[in-house]
């Protein structure tokens, strides 16, 4: 009874030197330093999106959230788990938005058991719910990496090979409480091809940098809320899809019936109350147009645009999408159609649009 | 291939100032952090010199401090000789190879089985000792070492064909020929380029005499990781006599005075040759002295080698009559109530007085002993240690004037009512030990990660160093936190010291640090104490606080303990809670096995506290004596060499968290003095311009949130290509005028 109104004081909690954010470096040599790292690494994550990879379209993603004892840390706040379960609506949401043909599933772990709070659907309504309820949820005890992990491998394994398996794990916690030893489900992890990433809330914990180089995955460690937001949202972008699976298994079917209150199936005629589905009779993968042209770009993504001075541009200095001056150092033409573009409209270009304002111009143009 | 060269070039910009110095001859003191490629750097300009001068620098005598250190260089050695290869396309005829005691080196299927290295050296004694391998000749039941035999008959014709040898090469060469690599690697390293072995080779001069005397004068001569340096020097000259030495030396008396009687009943003729040789002195060592061949034993001073045996210990019986007299003498001098405390010349004097033994005599104790071993053919040298260690005794009280000082104790400080009486004999000047190394070898260097401050090694031991620098790191990041927590959070000064102790608020506090910090770091914690008693103390008082259980809801604990088998056990577990997620903590002691040779890289020690100064107990004699010594012959005050240390200990137990430039850790020196000036200023050079004000007497509350801090920025990705241009360079980088300039400014500063 003690506790919980003093939790509510914020300055009876955590001391912070929030000062220290604005902080100029004399030395020049962490904050200055780790900070042009984070640049660098942004600027090529940027480049390396529009390189032209085919990436998976449906996705079986697992999103494991530690409910722990050090969730409670107020370093975020008002708290870790509330932030985490605010962040990962956002990510529901945005992940559907993107791949509207995968599934997600929700697991935590307290106490060191993991339970199941979602099953794999497609559902976004159904995990924003849940999320919203798990909020008032108590946190207590350890995470146990290994069994969120074998709990999510037990359905993972069951979905056909074309489509991809991943899991992700929220963790905060800098122990975890195995019942096994988890090498050994690390090993089993990437013979079924299951991508583990990893965001952690506090610091790099080296079972994860293991578990995450083996599996493929990312591993990243937060500094703020910002950072956390930016670290789940590059999860909302579909890994690169494997070409060495061959894809045996039918592809779509996207032949739906609609009728009053449901959807048929083309094959055997059952019928669904939503989409995307996979067919319980007979194994179809349903899904209505909409959701496939959503997903469509995945597949041929838009070129990366070339970089080059503005010095060297001739012409005039205007964007072609925004009508703004060009006032960066830097601009961006496209391959195709030689347009230029700013920095903003880039990014704007190759993160929602997906294809290039101006070749759809010229296009449809005479 | 690149990377090599990035590699190269590190090495030659942290090392640029050295360039100038072997050459030139004359001694060195450098202090590099760990991890930055030290081990290399040495390596690589020495064999570039050996290289270029084959003359002048013939040889390179590496010493470490353990088997895995030893086997660490020898492997970057090896990558060092396969880059030359590459880069000449020639096939180099260098041979390097390591060394070490019988119980790494054996193959002989029985003898290394034994798990004591002393019981190993005493079997492999009794297989292939001269009169054993005689016997054997007569009667081919007799047992021998058939390796040895084998590389007795053939093995020193052919030398050991050019080549990297570690330990287990050279056991692999000795089972394909059917050699002893032992005796092949004694042999070998007469004519080897490079020799790596342990400090004890050089410096102990029991074996220095066996192993090292022979070495060419033009070497070079390494010690890594020094910083110790000073105590293997009077470790390796002082003596301890418990009554139990006592006991086992007349047991060895008794064995003695038997087999001489003995032989003289069946075979007279060898104890008079035995005489026949002590009458004409030990001139065949003293010509060898002369001509320089040999490295001079401090136990064996040059005027002995001119001189007779006397004639009071010439004949056997006498000899043991003799030390049946001297044995008596120390018996009595045990049985005292009360501590005395003496010098050499004093304890002489009343020896004369009391049972009328002479000072000269006893300089050749040691020397006649060894002689009278050799001519009854006693089998089992290793049942003769007690007699041993009572001879060299005999031998230094009497050579030694000064530096030395006799300490008998009749009980332990902590168990005043046990009886336990110990003869401390000594040694308080490193300088004598080590003096034989300096005057030999055209240049010794002495490295370490933690040698500062460093003007006080070449006082203690005596020697004028031409370069002393200490290296800072290049780093991409800051990759180490030094963090000084003077106050808990209820703002109790948090201190070791004395008055303190005992105080329960400091020890909750201690506990409180530690309870957060297990909270916050990942993975591993290793934690210092001052010493064992106080750990026990500490860990006793958090038990019952029930801190300890809060502890454990983060990470396990392990204890390190007196017990060795015990300490690995626990490092084991230790570092597989690390592995695997769980989170470990180690509760370890300043000065103890894991804070000397024991590396935490990366997730293994991302986190050093460090409980309190590391101060030696001042109360023990022999410190006194020491420091007194050091006041009155090096005029360093006590004050200044217990900081120094104290310090020292620190920096080596921080030190051991960081072991490169990708790993990070923090270091936190929970003690209110750490933050005093004279504390500070003694740190490391690469540790000491980590600590800004900022992070001076914190809070633990503090240290926790700057830590928090320091390990997220830690965990953000960190590539090569981030260190590239800063404390990597590529080929082009390094040639670049630029960083040539920078390079020479740097040199001309230290």
């Amino acid at each position: 009874m003690d506790e919980e109104p003093e939790r509510a004081k914020r300055w009876e909690g955590g001391y912070e030197r929030t000062w220290e954010v604005l902080k100029e470096d004399e030395s020049g040599s962490l904050k200055a330093t780790v900070e042009e790292i984070l640049f660098q690494s942004k600027r090529r994550r940027v480049i390396e999106s529009h390189e032209q990879v085919r990436l998976g379209m449906m996705r079986h993603l697992y999103v494991v959230i530690d409910c722990s004892r050090s969730m409670d840390d107020q370093d975020l706040k008002p708290n870790r788990l509330t932030s985490s379960l605010k962040l990962l609506e956002a990510f529901v949401g945005e992940y559907f938005d993107q791949n509207p043909i995968s599934q997600v599933g929700i697991i935590t772990t307290k106490n060191k058991r993991a339970e199941k709070l979602t099953d794999l659907s497609g559902n976004p309504k159904k995990h924003i719910d849940a999320l919203k309820k798990a909020v008032d949820s108590v946190c207590a005890g350890e995470p146990s990496l290994y069994n969120s992990l074998n709990l999510a491998v037990q359905s993972l394994k069951h979905m056909p090979g074309h489509t991809s398996r991943e899991i992700l794990i929220i963790l905060s916690s800098l122990t975890t409480c195995d019942p096994a030893n988890i090498y050994e489900l690390i090993k089993t992890l990437k013979s079924l091809k299951v991508r583990v990433s990893v965001i952690g809330l506090s610091a790099e914990v080296r079972v994860c940098t293991v578990l995450t180089r083996e599996t493929g995955g990312l591993y990243h460690v937060i500094l703020d809320e910002s950072h956390f937001k930016e670290l789940l949202m590059m999860h909302v972008k579909p890994p690169p899809f494997d070409l060495e699976t061959p894809s045996t298994t039918p592809f779509l079917e996207t032949q739906i019936c609609l009728s009053l209150g449901g959807y048929f199936c083309p094959q055997c005629h059952a019928k669904y109350t939503e989409l995307p589905v996979e067919c319980k009779v007979c194994g179809l993968t349903l899904v209505s147009a909409p959701h496939l042209a959503r997903s469509f770009h995945h597949l041929f993504p838009l070129q990366a645009f070339t970089e080059n001075s503005v010095e060297e541009h001739q012409g005039d200095r205007f964007c072609q999408a925004c009508q703004g001056e060009l006032k960066d150092k830097t601009i961006f033409t496209c391959t195709s159609c030689q347009s230029v573009f700013c920095m903003e409209c880039d990014l704007f270009i190759h993160d929602s649009l997906h294809c290039c304002p101006c070749c759809i111009h010229s296009q449809i143009g005479p | 291939m690149s990377d090599m060269f990035i590699f190269m070039a590190q090495v030659y910009r942290e090392l640029q100032p050295f360039v100038a110095h072997p050459e030139g001859g004359g001694h060195g003191v450098l202090e590099m952090p760990s991890g930055t490629g030290k081990t290399i750097s040495l390596l690589s300009l020495i064999v570039a010199y050996q290289r270029a001068f084959p003359l002048e620098v013939t040889k390179l005598i590496y010493c470490s401090r353990t088997v895995p250190e030893i086997e660490k260089v020898v492997e970057e050695l090896r990558k060092l000789m396969e880059f030359y290869s590459k880069q000449t396309r020639e096939s180099n005829n260098f041979l390097a190879l390591a060394l070490s005691s019988r119980r790494n080196l054996c193959i002989h299927p029985e003898v290394s089985s034994l798990r004591f290295g002393k019981e190993v050296d005493g079997k492999c004694h009794s297989l292939t000792a001269s009169y054993i391998r005689a016997q054997h000749h007569s009667n081919p039941s007799f047992p021998v070492c058939q390796f040895y035999e084998e590389f007795d008959a053939v093995g020193r014709q052919v030398p050991l064909p050019a080549g990297i040898y570690n330990l287990d090469d050279l056991k692999d060469f000795g089972r394909r020929k059917g050699w002893c690599p032992y005796y092949l690697a004694r042999y070998s390293i007469l004519h080897a380029n490079i020799v790596v072995y342990s400090y004890h080779y050089l410096l102990d001069p029991k074996i220095a005499d066996l192993v090292s005397k022979e070495l060419a004068k033009k070497s070079v001569v390494v010690f890594d990781e020094a910083h110790n340096i000073d105590n293997v020097c009077i470790d390796s000259m002082s003596v301890n006599i418990t009554r139990r030495t006592l006991d086992h030396c007349q047991n060895n008396v008794d064995t003695l005075h038997n087999t001489i009687h003995k032989i003289k009943e069946t075979d007279a003729a060898k104890l008079k040759e035995e005489y026949r040789r002590l009458v004409e002195g030990l001139k065949e060592a003293n010509v060898a002295r002369e001509t320089d061949v040999y490295l001079s034993n401090p136990v064996l001073p040059d005027e002995i080698l001119q001189e007779a045996v006397p004639g009071t210990i010439r004949t056997a019986e006498h000899f043991v009559g003799f030390l049946r007299r001297f044995l008596e003498y120390l018996k009595s001098r045990l049985r005292v109530q009360h501590v005395i405390q003496e010098s050499a010349p004093q304890f002489l004097k009343d020896i004369y007085d009391k049972v009328c033994i002479d000072r000269k005599p006893l300089r050749f104790c040691a020397e006649r002993l060894q002689s009278l071993l050799r001519t009854l053919e006693i089998t089992d040298i290793a049942d003769f240690s007690a007699a041993t260690l009572i001879s060299n005794f005999a031998t230094l009280v009497s050579t030694y004037s000064q530096g030395f000082t006799i300490i008998i104790e009749p009980f332990e400080d902590r168990t005043p009512t046990i009886a336990n009486p110990v003869l401390h004999f000594s040694c308080m000047d490193p300088s004598i030990a080590i003096k034989p190394v300096f005057q030999r070898f055209q240049s010794v260097i002495i490295t370490s990660g933690t040698l500062s401050p460093l003007d006080i090694y070449p006082r203690i031991l005596d020697f004028h160093p031409v370069t002393m620098a200490s290296f800072t790191m290049t780093l991409a990041r800051t990759c180490l936190c030094p963090l000084i927590v003077g106050r808990g959070n209820d703002q109790v000064a948090l201190s070791s010291k004395f008055e303190t102790r005992e105080d329960f608020a400091v020890i909750r506090n201690y506990g409180n640090l530690l309870m957060e910090m297990s909270a916050i770091v990942p993975d591993g914690i290793v934690a210092f104490f001052t010493s064992y008693v106080y750990m026990e103390n500490i860990v006793a008082s958090w038990y019952e606080q029930g801190i300890l259980e809060n502890i454990q809801r983060n990470k396990l604990i392990f204890i390190e303990t007196q017990d060795a088998a015990e300490t690995s056990m626990a490092l084991e577990k230790y570092q597989e809670a690390c592995e695997n997620g769980r989170g470990a903590i180690l509760l370890s002691v300043a000065r103890g096995k894991v804070s000397e040779g024991i590396d935490f890289v990366h997730h293994f020690g991302r986190a050093v506290i460090m409980f309190g100064v590391p101060y030696v107990y001042t109360q023990s004699r022999i410190l006194k004596a020491r420091l007194e010594y050091l006041r009155d012959q090096f005029q360093i005050r006590e004050n200044d060499f217990l900081t120094f240390d104290a310090m020292r200990h620190a920096a080596q137990c921080v030190g051991r968290a960081i072991r490169g430039k990708t790993d990070y850790g923090l270091m936190i020196f929970a003690d209110k003095r750490y933050a005093r000036a004279d504390k500070r200023g003694k740190l490391p050079r690469w540790i000491q311009e980590h600590i800004t004000d900022g992070s001076l007497n914190l809070t633990v509350d503090e240290a926790v949130q700057l830590s928090k801090h320091f390990l997220r920025q830690m965990a953000q990705p960190f590539r090569q290509e981030d260190q590239l241009g800063l404390s990597l360079l590529t080929l082009e980088q390094l040639e670049s005028e630029e960083m040539l300039q920078k390079i020479a400014q740097v040199a001309h500063q230290t």
